[in-house]
């Protein structure tokens, strides 16, 4: 469409050209919303616990809180939410929370594990498009994928949630946690992706469990391994190249414990009205039950982005820190503080340094 | 009838937002716009949207174009017919 009123511009386009214009402003333009911690599978590395069921006198936002919370949101600014669990089709007023958000033009992504699709789900994200639907898998043969999951028969039903979206031609996105159990088909799942013509990516940093535990670590691949699957991806490499080329090296900022864009252009909001600066970074949180998204955001989460440094850490010199998964929600889950160092990330940080020809940064 | 004796009604499968402070149409469902993007509005154009509400003719818009903006009238004239074609073209607004 060629009209001077009327710029017609992709998404992509469209972000870029909105992230630069806003630069320095704090506008809660992207954020996710967790319907639930339920879910009806049993994943071994899974990071929420409560027994996969819900923490027991804590109820869920109904549809009406939600409603309520997504006007807010909208008046503030946000475009693009993230709908999450748990497994967010566990919802009965799944359909209701979807529709509405998108009456409200937000521009949604989904992430499930595909299990629960039905025709009835399909059809409806096919009349009210979402921006992107991600499953995750947990391997590529059924064996792999049920080991993970702890769940006989997922795998047939996730492999036919897939198929009745890409029969509707939905924007589907595939991707995996890489770990222990799955790292030996990590390519097979790339390549079943590719094969069905959608992106793939994959994640090999397995965070703490929201309740403190370590379980999940049980699973993770050692940095080395993270780090050869880098390598074994060109795609990703070329990746990280660009990414290095633009931020590593960059002095830290030594002041304070947050260094991303949490907070500043992104919030979550947990199953019964948590607001957070992010998934990860949960605590300190602010009760959407007791206030409303606007103070919240306003007042609430930009304290939260100004928190200072309370002693030193070697994060707050180290001049790969763009290159690292360091920061203060993986602090909190992991030593119970925002400060502490999580060691794990520090050496996979380090081991990709090295990778990626940035060796005389990590002293 | 002359075109500006028209009235368009804003068809509810696109929506527009205000995201720091730009006017976007944003298309929600199947078979209205482009999916896959998203228009844009300028200043004059986000007020003419607002003005759309199937009450006013367009010649009572156009009046108010005039009043509010720095505009010929004929300039505001094409500029409303033309930004209504287009608005036709992708189904964000109805003859009604």
């Amino acid at each position: 469409m060629d009209c001077p009123h009327i710029p017609e511009l992709s998404y992509g386009e469209f972000g870029e050209r909105l992230r630069a214009r806003i630069a320095g402003q704090r506008i809660p333009l992207a954020g996710s919303l967790e319907l639930t911690f339920r879910c009806n599978l049993r994943c071994v590395h899974c990071y929420v616990a409560h027994g996969h069921n819900g923490l027991p006198g804590q109820e869920e936002l109904t549809c009406a809180e939600i409603y309520g919370i997504l006007d807010h949101v909208v008046d503030e600014g946000c475009l693009w939410l993230l709908l999450t669990g748990g497994e967010p089709l566990l919802r009965p007023d799944f359909l209701d929370i979807y529709g509405y958000a998108r009456r409200k033009g937000l521009l949604l992504t989904l992430f499930t594990n595909g299990t629960l699709i039905t025709p009835r789900i399909a059809d409806y994200l096919a009349e009210w498009r979402p921006f992107k639907v991600e499953i995750t898998l947990y391997g590529r043969t059924q064996e792999t994928y049920e080991r993970v999951t702890g769940v006989p028969g997922s795998h047939a039903r996730c492999m036919k949630g897939i198929e009745l979206l890409l029969e509707r031609g939905l924007p589907l996105k595939l991707k995996t946690m890489a770990m222990t159990l799955n790292r030996h088909e990590l390519w097979d799942m790339k390549a079943y992706a590719e094969s069905l013509g959608v992106n793939f990516r994959f994640d090999p940093l397995l965070n703490a469990r929201l309740d403190g535990s370590s379980d999940p670590a049980r699973f993770r691949l050692s940095p080395e391994e993270a780090v050869a699957c880098d390598l074994e991806d060109p795609q990703r490499m070329d990746s990280w190249r660009q990414f290095c080329q633009r931020f590593v090296g960059m002095p830290p900022d030594p002041e304070h414990i947050y260094h991303c864009g949490a907070g500043v252009h992104t919030f979550h909001i947990g199953p019964h009205g948590e607001l957070s600066a992010c998934m990860i970074a949960r605590e300190p949180h602010y009760d959407l039950r007791q206030g409303c998204f606007r103070e919240g955001w306003r007042e609430f989460i930009k304290e939260v982005r100004l928190q200072k440094r309370t002693r030193d850490v070697k994060c707050a010199r180290c001049r790969l820190i763009a290159l690292c998964g360091q920061c203060p929600g993986w602090a909190q889950l992991e030593h119970g503080d925002q400060e502490t160092p999580v060691e794990y990330l520090c050496q996979v940080a380090h081991r990709r340094a090295e990778a990626f020809g940035l060796g005389s940064m990590t002293s | 009838m002359s075109l500006l004796e028209e009235r368009y009604q804003k068809d509810p499968s696109i929506v527009a937002r205000e995201i720091a402070g730009e006017v976007i149409l944003v298309p929600i469902r199947q078979n209205v716009g482009d999916l896959e993007s998203i228009y844009t509005l300028n200043e004059t154009a986000a007020r003419m949207w607002e003005l759309l509400d199937g009450q006013r003719s367009l010649r009572e818009i156009h009046g108010v174009i005039v009043d509010e903006f720095d505009v010929e009238a004929e300039e505001a004239q094409q500029d409303l017919l033309g930004f209504v074609a287009q608005l036709e073209t992708i189904g964000a607004v109805k003859r009604v």
